[in-house]
C-alpha cells in the first residue's frame, strides 16, 4: 500500500511546560525550555514498522523524510516546506501532495491540531491513522500508542476501516481552564479487532456501513411512538435517522418523534425546550473520539441540565464491534460530578440486531 | 475419602425415563410449518424414523433401551459421577459438590446418548443416511461416531463460526468418515439464500438446522437428526439423571438441594435434571432447586419470551411452544457455540414456566473464570457451555459459604473442553468481549419480537 507519512515536528511541545497546546505558541514554548515530542514518537513508531511491506511518500526534513531515511525506510519526499519552522500550512500542503499520488493512508504525528490539519485535505475519502504525539489527542483516528499504530500499520490487510471523529478544541478557552471540545467530522480510519475469536468472525464486522444498518435497523424497531428519541452525533447515530428515511445531521443531534424527524441539529437551549414538552425521552448516543466518550466530548449540546432531565437510565449507547475494539473501556464526563456519578460504573452498548456488549464505563 | 462413584457396566439404566408421563400440564401441540394444523406422525415421517417418531408422542413413563444401543453405551457408560472436593475446598464452601462427567464419551460430550440411539433406530428403517447439523462440533461428532458404528454415511452442516474456530472437531468427523461442510453452505437452498444476504456470515443453529432439513427431505434414503430440543432427546440424554441417582445413593447423598446444568437446546440439563424432577413432583424431594445456567448473550429461558415459534432461521421445522428469542435471532459469536440457540426444548420450557426449573445467565469471561478455577482444581479443562453450569455451581457454594449450610450440589460437566483451547486462549488474552441480550430495551418497545409468519 501507498501510505502518505507526515510528522508535524512542533507537536506537543506545549504539553510539558504548560501550554496546553502547541498551537501559535511555539516560540513561547521554545522559551519556557520546551523539547520537540513528535520526532521521537516517529522514531519509536518507525522502528516497529516492518520494512519493505509498504511504499513510504513523505515531506521533507523533520516533516518525515529524515525520519524515514534514519529508520532506514526507503520514501519518496513528495513536498518540502520552505521554512524550518514548520505550520499547519505545511501539513496541509504535504498532504495534498500524497492525495495527489492517490496514497491508501495517511500516517501522522501530532495531536488534534494536526488532526485537524490532515482531516481538512483528506476528508472521508482518505483514511488516516495518527500516532499520539501531541497535548491533546482527543480525535478518534489516533492510535493508542505508537506501537499500536505501528501493529496497525504491519497488519492492515487485516484491518477494518471504522469511522472515527476529528475534534476541534477550543484551545483559548482551554488555557482559560474550560474543556470545548467540538466535532468537527468524520474520518475513516483502519483499526484491527484481532482480538474477536478468530479472523474469520471478525468478517462479521468488516462491513463497517452493514454493521451501522443492523444497529439503526434494530433502535428503529424497538422505538416507541410515544417516547422523544434525541438522537447524535457521529455515524452510527446518523444511520438510525437514515433507518427511518431521512437524513440525519452527522454533527449534531437531531430529535425524532412518532417516527418523524421533529428537529434537527439542536443546541442546549433547543434540546431544554424540547424537554418541556414530552415527558418519555430517550437518547441514542455513541462513544466519540480516540478515548470513546458516551458525554462529553463533541456534544456539548448535551449539557449537565439537559443530561439531568433525560436521566441516565434514558440513556441508550450503541457502537459497532470494530469502533468498540479500539476502546476497552468507554469514558463519560456528564460535565457535573454529580450528574456523572449517577451513572453505572458498566455500561450496555447495542452493537447488532438485539445484540449488545457491556463495557466498562470510567468516570 | 471418595471422589468417584462408579456403576458397574450391568447397572447401567435398561430403559429411559420420560417425563411426558408426569407433566404437571400435558405438552402444548406442534404444528406444521406449511399446514398451521397440529403436527401428526405423518408430517414427521419423511425425516424421522418411526421410533423416533414415537418417542417423540409418548406419554409411557419408562421406555426399553435396545440392547444393541446399551452395548454401545457401555463403551463409556456409566460414567462417573465426581465428588469436588478440591474445588469445595477451593470455596471453602461447607456445600457438597458433585458431578456427572459425560466427557469420557469417544466424542467427549453427552451427545452420543443420543445419537447412537437415533442412528439405531434409522438404521432399523432402512435409512441409510443422516443429515444434521452441529453448533459447536460436539453433536456433529457424536453422530458422526455413532453412524459409522452402524454403517450408515453422515453429513454434517457445521455453523461457520465453529467450523472456523474449531477445525479438530471436523477432523473427528472425518475420521468417523462423516461429510462436514461449513453452514451456510452452497448445497442447500436455504444455505444458498443466505449466502446471498450475507457472504460473510458466521452462521448460526437456526440456519444449519433449515440446511440439514432440506438436505433429509431432499435426498433419498435420508433422515434428518436432530442432537438437543425435541422430546426424544431428552429422553435418551435421561441415562445421566437415572445413573447419578443411583450414584448419589452409593455416597449417601440421595436427596440433592441443587441441581444445575447449561441449557442451549436444553438437553444435557434435562438429562441430568428430568429423573430428579419426577422426585420432586412425587413430593420426595419436595426442596430440591433446579437451575438451567445460560450465556447473557443468548439468555433464551432467562429473558425470552413462552410463544410459538420455529425452531430453525428459515422455518422449516414444526411450530413449537417454547421459549424463545425469536427464530430470526443470530446470537453473538460467543465461545460456548453450543448454547447460541434461539429456542429451547418444549419439556424444559414448559418446566420453566411451570416454575418448576429456574434460570439464569452468564457473561463469558465470568464464565470461563470459573472453567479456569474448575481445571486448577479438579484438572479438567471443560468446554465452554459446561462452564457455564459451574459458574453457577461457584455461586450456590459461595453462598452457602456465607449462611453455612451444608447443600447437596450436583451437576452435570457435559463434556471436555480439548478442542475450545482458542477460546481460552482469548479469554486469558483478555480479549473475550462480554456480550449480551437488550432484554429490557424489547421489552420496554411492547414489541414481541418473536413473530409466527
Amino acid at each position: 500500500m501507498l501510505i502518505g507519512f507526515v510528522v508535524n515536528p512542533v507537536a506537543g511541545m506545549g504539553g510539558a511546560v504548560g501550554l496546553k497546546g502547541t498551537d501559535g505558541a511555539v516560540e513561547e514554548a521554545r522559551r519556557r525550555g520546551a523539547v520537540p515530542v513528535a520526532p521521537n514518537r516517529a522514531r519509536m513508531l518507525l522502528s516497529l514498522i516492518t520494512p519493505g511491506v509498504h511504499t513510504f511518500l513523505t515531506a521533507g526534513g523533520p516533516m518525515g523524510g529524515a525520519l524515514l531515511a534514519e529508520a532506514g525506510h526507503p520514501a519518496e519526499v513528495v513536498f518540502v516546506p520552505d521554512r524550518t519552522e514548520t505550520t499547519g500550512e505545511d501539513t496541509r500542503r504535504a498532504c495534498r501532495a500524497f492525495a495527489d499520488r492517490g496514497c491508501d493512508l495517511i500516517l501522522f504525528c501530532g495531536g488534534d491540531g494536526t488532526a485537524r490539519d490532515v482531516f481538512g485535505v483528506a476528508g472521508d475519502t482518505i483514511p488516516l491513522l495518527g500516532v499520539p504525539s501531541g497535548v491533546k489527542m482527543y480525535s478518534g483516528i489516533f492510535a493508542a500508542t505508537p506501537a499500536a499504530a505501528a501493529d496497525c500499520v504491519n497488519r492492515l490487510e487485516e484491518a477494518v476501516m471504522t469511522d472515527a471523529e476529528v475534534m476541534d478544541i477550543d484551545e483559548a478557552a482551554y488555557r482559560g481552564g474550560r474543556l470545548a471540545v467540538t466535532l468537527t467530522g468524520i474520518a475513516r480510519s483502519p483499526a484491527l479487532t484481532g482480538h474477536l475469536p478468530s479472523s474469520k468472525w471478525a468478517t462479521d464486522a468488516r462491513h463497517e456501513a452493514q454493521a451501522q444498518a443492523e444497529i439503526a435497523r434494530f433502535i428503529t424497531d424497538i422505538m416507541r411512538r410515544d417516547t422523544l428519541y434525541l438522537i447524535g452525533a457521529g455515524s452510527t447515530t446518523a444511520a438510525v435517522i437514515q433507518a427511518l428515511g431521512e437524513e440525519g445531521t452527522l454533527l449534531g443531534i437531531d430529535a425524532v418523534f412518532d417516527g418523524d424527524v421533529i428537529a434537527r441539529d439542536l443546541n442546549e437551549e433547543g434540546l431544554l425546550r424540547l424537554l418541556d414538552r414530552h415527558h418519555r425521552v430517550q437518547a441514542v448516543v455513541s462513544p466519540i473520539g480516540a478515548q470513546g466518550f458516551v458525554l462529553g466530548r463533541g456534544t456539548q449540546q448535551f449539557s449537565p441540565a439537559v443530561v439531568d432531565r433525560i436521566g441516565p437510565e434514558n440513556f441508550i449507547v450503541i457502537a459497532t464491534e470494530a469502533k468498540l475494539s479500539r476502546t476497552p473501556a468507554l469514558y463519560l464526563d456528564a460535565g457535573n460530578p454529580e450528574i456523572s456519578s449517577r451513572f453505572s460504573d458498566s455500561v450496555q452498548v447495542i452493537c447488532g440486531y438485539a445484540m449488545a456488549r457491556r463495557m466498562p464505563l470510567i468516570h | 475419602m471418595e471422589t468417584k462413584y462408579i456403576l458397574d457396566e450391568n447397572d447401567l439404566p435398561r430403559q429411559w425415563y420420560n417425563i411426558q408421563a408426569d407433566l404437571p400440564v400435558p405438552l402444548s401441540p406442534s404444528y406444521n410449518p406449511q399446514t398451521k394444523e397440529p403436527i401428526g406422525p405423518d408430517d414427521l415421517a419423511p425425516i424421522f424414523a418411526s421410533e423416533i417418531i414415537r418417542q417423540e408422542v409418548s406419554t409411557e413413563r419408562y421406555i426399553d433401551i435396545p440392547s444393541e444401543v446399551r452395548d454401545i453405551l457401555t463403551l463409556w457408560r456409566p460414567s462417573p459421577l465426581y465428588r469436588a472436593r478440591r474445588l469445595e475446598k477451593l470455596l471453602k464452601t461447607p456445600a457438597k459438590i458433585f458431578y456427572k462427567y459425560e466427557g469420557v464419551s469417544p466424542p467427549g460430550s453427552h451427545k452420543p446418548n443420543t445419537a447412537v440411539a437415533q442412528a439405531y433406530y434409522n438404521m432399523k428403517d432402512g435409512i441409510e443416511r443422516i443429515a444434521t447439523e452441529t453448533g459447536a462440533g460436539q453433536w456433529g461428532s457424536s453422530l458422526a461416531f455413532a453412524t459409522k458404528l452402524f454403517d450408515m454415511e453422515c453429513k454434517v452442516y457445521m455453523v461457520r463460526g465453529s467450523y472456523d474456530q474449531k477445525p479438530y472437531r471436523k477432523m473427528m468427523m472425518q475420521c468417523w468418515g462423516a461429510d462436514c461442510i461449513a453452514s451456510p453452505s452452497p448445497d442447500t437452498n436455504a444455505g444458498r439464500a443466505m449466502l446471498e444476504k450475507d457472504p460473510d456470515t458466521s452462521g448460526s443453529l437456526g440456519m444449519a438446522i433449515s440446511e440439514a432439513v432440506e438436505d433429509a427431505a431432499s435426498h433419498a434414503n435420508t433422515n434428518y437428526s436432530l442432537g438437543s430440543v425435541l422430546n426424544h432427546v431428552c429422553l435418551h440424554q435421561s441415562v445421566i439423571g437415572l445413573e447419578a441417582m443411583e450414584q448419589l445413593k452409593m455416597a449417601g447423598e440421595e436427596t440433592p438441594d441443587v441441581v444445575i446444568g447449561c441449557a442451549g437446546g436444553g438437553s444435557n440439563y434435562a438429562g441430568l435434571a428430568f429423573p430428579f424432577i419426577r422426585e420432586k413432583m412425587a413430593g420426595r424431594m419436595p426442596d430440591c432447586r433446579f437451575i438451567a445456567t445460560e450465556p447473557s448473550a443468548c439468555p433464551t429461558l432467562t429473558k425470552g419470551l413462552y410463544a410459538y415459534d420455529f425452531g430453525d432461521m428459515s422455518g422449516y421445522t414444526p411450530i413449537m411452544q417454547m421459549y424463545t428469542l425469536g427464530h430470526g435471532f443470530v446470537p453473538p459469536a460467543i465461545h460456548a457455540g453450543g448454547l447460541r440457540y434461539h429456542g429451547m426444548a418444549p419439556l424444559v420450557s414448559l418446566l420453566h414456566h411451570e416454575g418448576l426449573i429456574d434460570s439464569i445467565s452468564y457473561h463469558q469471561n465470568e464464565v470461563f473464570a470459573a472453567a479456569v478455577a474448575f481445571c486448577r482444581s479438579e484438572g479438567i479443562i471443560v468446554a465452554p457451555e459446561s462452564a457455564h453450569a459451574i459458574k453457577t455451581v461457584m455461586d450456590v457454594a459461595a453462598e452457602c459459604t456465607r449462611t453455612g449450610e451444608e447443600k447437596t450440589i450436583v451437576f452435570n460437566c457435559s463434556g471436555h473442553g480439548h478442542f475450545d483451547l482458542s477460546s481460552y486462549e482469548a479469554y486469558f488474552a483478555g480479549a473475550l468481549p462480554d456480550y449480551e441480550y437488550p432484554a429490557e430495551l424489547i421489552a420496554a418497545s411492547l414489541k414481541n419480537l418473536p413473530k409466527i409468519h
